[in-house]
């Protein structure tokens, strides 16, 4: 089982992707959180409850707008790990990988052991990466608008290993994606579509049917959102003028919400792979 | 890597010297409602060539991927030593397979590829470096696969099956796509795991001629079903050679009387006659004795030849996909 997984690892570092997705990871975490520190530290200003605008350091603290701008790339972050999580499969079928890897590792229970356990690692690493650029990116922008940069620093490393551990959900709901559908374009397609446009418009919809209105904090964005616990500390009616919901899940009934969305995922790509014929 | 060998542990298992065979019990497999292996069943004996024949669609890939636990049978059974290929602790280290349409990630080079396997077993890195170098491509292994030719990918594939040095190999069209100089490579190469290793090699081909000189046994499908099984020599039968003259009668006592058979050959015209060697050199030096003009002397096909040739040329054994329409049952 461990060699299973030293394979796999091997794998995922004898390819460009072992550079080039944790570049990815650390440049588009650098861009989006300096992005949202543009608008939280530097330019935004927000209406208070009296009427005169007054900027968002003031309104949330210096600590809510700092764990707000370095996990300001999330959503980017944890795509790129739904795509870690869909090459594990769907590479191996695009390839035609497959036929030899299933020669190495005929017990395919092991064999998806193995490939979980390596998406955990192989996200870990990239979710480091890109907390790196965010970190970089985010203090750019804290550091231009005048605020402190670190202000509760226990407070954001708790934040930086939620996201973390986000990403890492991300990539195995990725996994189960990837088997469920072996043609890694389409596969890469749907999860990303489903992700920035089907989860959106389905939870908007939903707003309108009264037995539903309060499901869509369990979809994967939200409940991802809630997992981070960003707005602790903050009334929630001003943290939905920041795009929090009202009643949102607590930090650890979101994470166990991603979890079982990832184990449900892991599984279905279990019960597939057990009895699929490579042909 | 050979098990360590251990006086009783490997007590009642197969062991090496009396080698590792593979079972195949009426096996069938239905895509759909279109069967692919019907009710198949042959035996390949330990530490021998066999060649496993059959039209292009005949089903042996198909048959190998059952063996090696790819494609689940819709009955019966594939066993190799006895074994599911998913029951063999350490399978790479029992049996090495190259398949047909194997792939490879463009982006890593081969050497990498062979690294990954390899870690699956414990193999350490410099096995796969002797490999390489005695499949022949110690340096092009290096770049990525992408841009390999057939030939590196057939030599590249060898090397993953000969990886843990196992007691079977199974080989599907490994001359495919190679040119003359690497199919005499791979055929000497074959041969060379047979004999010299003892290994047993099951090697698929949907060309009689690529492996004839190689196999010792023969296994021959079509349609899914099996056609005909046996040694080389008892299916080539005995061999005879075509010699056309200008007076059969005398050439053809002339033979007789030198302890050979002849016979008037009707089939080839009036001028034949079928004579019963595969000696081609005495039939024109009995002739030139005799004083009979030869006009035409070459070896006629074998029993297994013309089999082979029926068996591909009959549209009812053709791959009933390809063919259009219904198909007669
Ligand atoms: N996954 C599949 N789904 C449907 N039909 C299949 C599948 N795999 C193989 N077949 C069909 O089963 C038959 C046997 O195919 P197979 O590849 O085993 O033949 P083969 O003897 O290896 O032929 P070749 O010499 O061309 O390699 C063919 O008619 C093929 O079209
Ligand atoms: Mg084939």
């Amino acid at each position: 089982m461990i060699s299973l997984v030293r394979a796999e690892l091997r794998k995922y570092f004898t390819t460009r992707l072992a550079w080039s997705m944790p570049l990815a990871m650390a440049v588009l975490g650098a861009l989006f959180a300096a992005l949202q520190g543009l608008f939280l530290a530097v330019i935004g200003e927000f209406p208070s409850p009296d009427g005169t605008m007054i900027e968002p350091a003031a309104m949330f603290g210096e600590d809510a707008v700092a764990r707000l701008v370095y996990t300001g790339a999330v959503q980017m972050g944890y795509l790129l790990a739904l795509v870690l999580g869909i090459l594990s499969m769907s590479g191996e079928f695009r390839h035609k990988t497959i036929t030899a890897t299933l020669l190495a590792a005929p017990r395919r229970g092991q064999l998806i052991g193995a490939k979980l356990a390596s998406i955990v690692v192989v996200v870990a690493v990239n979710a480091l990466a890109f907390t790196a650029g965010s970190i970089l990116g985010g203090a750019i922008t804290l550091s231009i608008g005048d605020l402190p940069l670190f202000p509760d620093p226990g407070g954001l490393l708790a934040t930086f290993a939620r996201m973390v551990l986000v990403l890492v959900l991300w990539g195995l709901m990725g996994f189960g994606l990837g088997v469920l559908i072996p043609n890694q374009v389409v596969a890469l397609f749907v999860g990303v579509g489903v992700t920035l446009l089907v989860e959106p418009l389905l939870g908007l919809g939903i707003t309108f049917v009264d037995q539903l209105a309060d499901a869509s904090k369990y979809f994967p964005s939200q409940a991802s959102m809630s997992a981070l616990d960003l707005f602790a500390g903050i009334d929630p009616s001003l943290a939905q003028s920041l795009g929090g919901s009202e009643d949102a899940l607590s930090w650890w009934v979101a994470t166990l919400v991603l979890l079982g969305y990832a184990a449900v995922m892991a599984a279905l790509g279990w019960i597939l792979t057990a009895r699929r014929d490579i042909a | 890597m050979p098990a360590p060998g251990g006086g009783w542990l490997t007590a009642g298992m197969t062991t090496r010297s009396e080698g590792t065979g593979i079972s195949v019990q009426g096996l069938t497999k239905k895509f759909g409602d279109f069967t692919a292996v019907d009710d198949l069943s042959f035996e390949v004996a330990p530490g021998r060539v066999t060649g496993f024949l059959g039209p292009n669609g005949a089903g042996k890939t198909t048959t190998l991927r059952m063996l090696l636990g790819l494609i689940r049978p819709t009955a019966g059974e594939a066993l190799i030593g006895g074994r599911r290929y998913a029951e063999l602790p350490q399978p790479m280290s029992t049996v090495g397979s190259a398949l047909e349409a194997t792939g490879f990630h463009p982006g890593r080079s081969g050497r990498n590829h062979l690294r990954v396997l390899a870690a699956t077993h414990g193999i350490p890195d410099s096995r796969v470096d002797e490999l390489l170098d005695l499949v022949g491509i110690p340096a092009a292994a290096r770049k990525k696969a992408g841009g390999y030719s057939m030939g590196m990918r057939q030599r590249l594939g060898l090397a993953a099956a000969l990886l843990g040095d196992p007691d079977v190999l199974l080989l599907d069209e490994p001359a495919n796509g190679l040119d003359p100089e690497g199919i005499r490579w791979m055929r000497g190469f074959m041969r060379h795991l047979a004999a010299e290793q003892g290994k047993t090699v099951l090697v698929s081909s949907h060309l009689l001629g690529e492996v004839e000189q190689t196999v010792e046994d023969v296994v021959i499908i079509a349609n899914g079903r099996l056609a005909r099984r046996g040694t080389m020599d008892e299916l080539h039968g005995d061999p005879a050679v075509l010699v056309r003259t200008s007076d059969p009668g005398a050439l053809g006592h002339a033979l007789e009387s030198a302890g050979l058979s002849a016979a008037l050959d009707q089939e080839q015209g009036p001028d034949a006659l079928r004579v019963g060697t595969g000696d081609l050199r005495q039939v024109g030096d009995i002739a030139l004795a005799a004083g009979q003009p030869v006009h035409e002397l070459r070896p006629l096909r074998t029993d297994l030849e013309r089999l082979f040739l029926e068996l591909t040329e009959s549209p009812e054994h053709r791959n009933r996909n390809l063919s259009t329409g219904q198909e007669a049952a």
